[in-house]
């Protein structure tokens, strides 16, 4: 689909940019935040950001895949609600929490799977299939919860969610791992370079012998599972699975993915520019915050930024087509 | 399209143009059916002031897919129109009319923002409307500060409230636009221009079509379809809502995807579009008949969403192997 970059100086001034120009504008942001406010640049202060960024970021990275694969998941949120509802509901009747995270990992991972089947299988477009997930999928959540929320979790599941390690919080250290398996799993893993290649051109992937079936399949259901380990440690740190848990994280994550510079065509991008991105949206988010702008204007700040950010990419990219 | 044969190779062909309408048909059959009083005026009417607020959104939505394009700022149109109107109208002091004007412009303005970003920024148009999404809810709640606004007049209620001839304004409103914005796709260039870009928009370029200038009108266009929607919901509460119109942009897309109208472009169009609009107006209305839970209803719906599509895909797969072509998968 995407037509072939026959020049290699302008890939690289482009990747020059996306690479360097995400990080730059980042670098000035903070630069700008820390002569703005004395409260910005303090331990305390970056740790909730990091914080903040943690439950986006997690999903981002399951985004980042299926978006390079050229698909899109708009499943995410209702997905993670059904997880974390069903997880939660396991450990209210007694359950060990290990078999409930558990189960709520591969309850992700199984709606996950069957997102890829709908696709694979049935040829239903990704945005179709994903949709229909969405509404079932939340609409199961409050069919199993009749709408209530499930509070009142065991000590050792909130752990995850407001524990602290070493003086960094247990949600931050996850989503790292979570980060470095994935950056691990893309550039180091026969099924990583895969993913780009059906990306990038899913007719040569298949001749090229990619099983893009099995690789379709499996990018969902990593999708599936990140929005659920996200959800779990969203759920340990409020202690409360709300069915309407989730609603909008799909919009969240595929921005973190686009500011992060992946592209939409598929085959291009990778999960530095996603955490890059996501902590972009989180940090200003905290400065408007500390500079007390009213978080009414939150949307209208992430909206420009999105827009922006892409302008950028397409004024640094060469006339493709 | 309604020309129908008994022969039993013209069934098929009949079945594949007109999947929509036999899926709406079994619907509303089968509704009629179990719960005798769906099939009365009253209900039907009440069906299609419930269906409005989705077609209207979903008529720019089908030409904004026809062109291969999306516009998922619908929602937020719908809320930052309505917001604007009800304000201006009521403590702005400029009267029911010009509020309702500049609520609609300011939709057309949200259009406008996003073709500008898709032509000259060459932003895929998913993106960009989902950027815009964020931008018109955003600015949708720093004018409310996050409140309703009401204490809108009868002028402004009228057009959500009232019934003319015994059918509900909104419905007037919704058969007028779908009978322009058909007109405009059947019988103008635009139209033809439209389907064009769909279908290949290179070689619409190439054909001397000046596709930046279309695009800017189907974008303008679903702007300003949204921003009805909002402004009719805002008549039919009595006042404007900061949070309304969350989730319309799927609504609408699923309408116009059960209409037979394809992501990948080129095909599509208003009367599958009202039908699929109608579709889960349809099932909203009858399961609230039969008394299903609103929380087993979201189920259903999703489950009828995913299965239309895939008989869809389907009849036309079965079709095209017949006739020894393989479809492409958007």
């Amino acid at each position: 689909m995407t037509s072939s970059q026959p020049v290699a100086l302008p890939m690289d001034r482009r990747a020059f940019v996306q690479r360097f120009g995400l990080a730059f504008s980042f670098l000035l942001l903070m630069l700008a935040l820390t002569l703005l406010s004395d409260r910005f640049l303090t331990a305390a202060n970056l740790i909730n950001i990091l914080r903040q960024a943690t439950i986006n970021g997690i999903v981002s990275v399951g985004m980042t895949m299926v978006i390079l694969t050229g698909g899109i998941d708009l499943s995410v949120g209702s997905v993670l609600a059904l997880a974390v509802t069903v997880g939660a509901s396991l450990m209210k009747q007694g359950q060990p929490v290990g078999l409930a995270v558990v189960a709520a990992l591969g309850l992700g991972a199984l709606l996950g799977m069957i997102n890829g089947l709908m696709i694979t299988k049935a040829r239903i477009p990704p945005f179709i299939a994903t949709l229909g997930m969405l509404t079932v999928a939340r609409g199961l959540t409050l069919m199993y919860t009749q709408g209530q929320p499930i509070t009142g979790l065991p000590a050792s599941f909130r752990w995850i969610g407001t524990g602290v390690v070493g003086g960094i919080p247990v949600p931050i250290l996850l989503t790292a791992l979570v980060f470095l398996a994935g950056w691990v799993f893309l550039s180091r893993t026969r099924y990583g370079a895969y993913i780009y290649l059906l990306g990038d051109n899913p007719t040569a992937a298949r001749l090229a012998g990619v099983p893009t079936e099995r690789i379709t399949v499996l990018v969902y259901a990593i999708s599936g599972f990140c929005a659920a380990l996200a959800g779990l440690i969203l759920v340990a740190r409020l202690d409360s699975a709300q069915p309407i848990i989730g609603q909008g994280y799909e919009f969240n994550a595929i921005a973190a993915v686009v500011v992060g510079g992946t592209s939409f065509a598929g085959g291009e991008g990778g999960l530095g520019g996603t955490l890059l991105g996501a902590l972009l949206i989180e940090t200003l988010n905290n400065g408007l915050n500390l500079l007390n702008v009213s978080p009414l204007w939150e949307q209208v700040v992430k909206g420009v930024v999105i827009a922006l950010a892409l302008l950028l990419y397409k004024a640094f990219s060469p006339p493709s087509r | 399209m309604n020309r129908s044969s008994n022969h039993a190779p013209q069934w098929g062909e009949f079945l594949r143009r007109n999947s929509t309408y036999v899926i709406l048909l079994a619907i509303v059959l089968g509704f009629a059916v179990l719960a005798p009083e769906f099939l009365t005026v009253n209900n039907l009417l009440t069906v299609a002031l419930q269906s409005t607020l989705v077609a209207l959104a979903a008529i720019g939505m089908t030409l904004a897919i026809i062109t291969g394009g999306i516009d998922l700022s619908v929602g937020s149109v719908a809320a930052l129109s309505g917001a604007l109107a009800a304000g201006l109208a009521t403590r702005g002091g400029l009267g029911t009319y010009p509020g309702l004007l500049i609520g609609l412009m300011a939709g057309a303005g949200i259009g406008l923002l996003n073709a500008a970003m898709i032509v000259w920024g060459r932003i895929p148009p998913f993106v960009a409307t989902l950027a815009s999404m964020a931008i018109a809810r955003g600015l949708t709640l720093v004018y409310t500060q996050g409140r309703p606004i009401a204490g809108l007049d009868r002028a402004f209620t009228f057009w959500g409230s009232e019934s003319l001839l015994g059918v509900p304004m909104p419905v007037w409103v919704l058969l007028v636009v779908a009978v322009l914005v058909h007109l405009l796709l059947s019988q103008t260039a635009l139209g033809l221009h439209i389907y064009a870009i769909g279908g290949g928009e290179e070689t619409t370029r190439l054909a001397g079509v000046n596709v930046g200038v279309v695009k800017f009108c189907v974008y303008v266009i679903s702007g300003a379809t949204a921003a009805l929607s909002g402004l009719i919901l805002t008549a039919r509460l009595w006042s404007a809502q900061p949070n309304i119109g969350v989730g319309l942009e799927l609504d609408a897309i699923a309408a116009a995807v059960l209409g037979g109208s394809s992501l990948a472009g080129g095909v599509g169009g208003i009367p599958g579009t009202l039908a699929g609009a109608f579709i889960i107006g349809v099932l909203s209305n009858g399961l609230n008949l039969l008394e299903v839970p609103s929380y087993n209803q979201q189920v259903i719906k999703g489950l009828v969403f995913i299965l239309a599509v895939m008989l869809d895909y389907f009849i036309k797969q079965r079709r095209a192997v017949r006739s020894g072509r393989v479809p492409s998968t958007g």
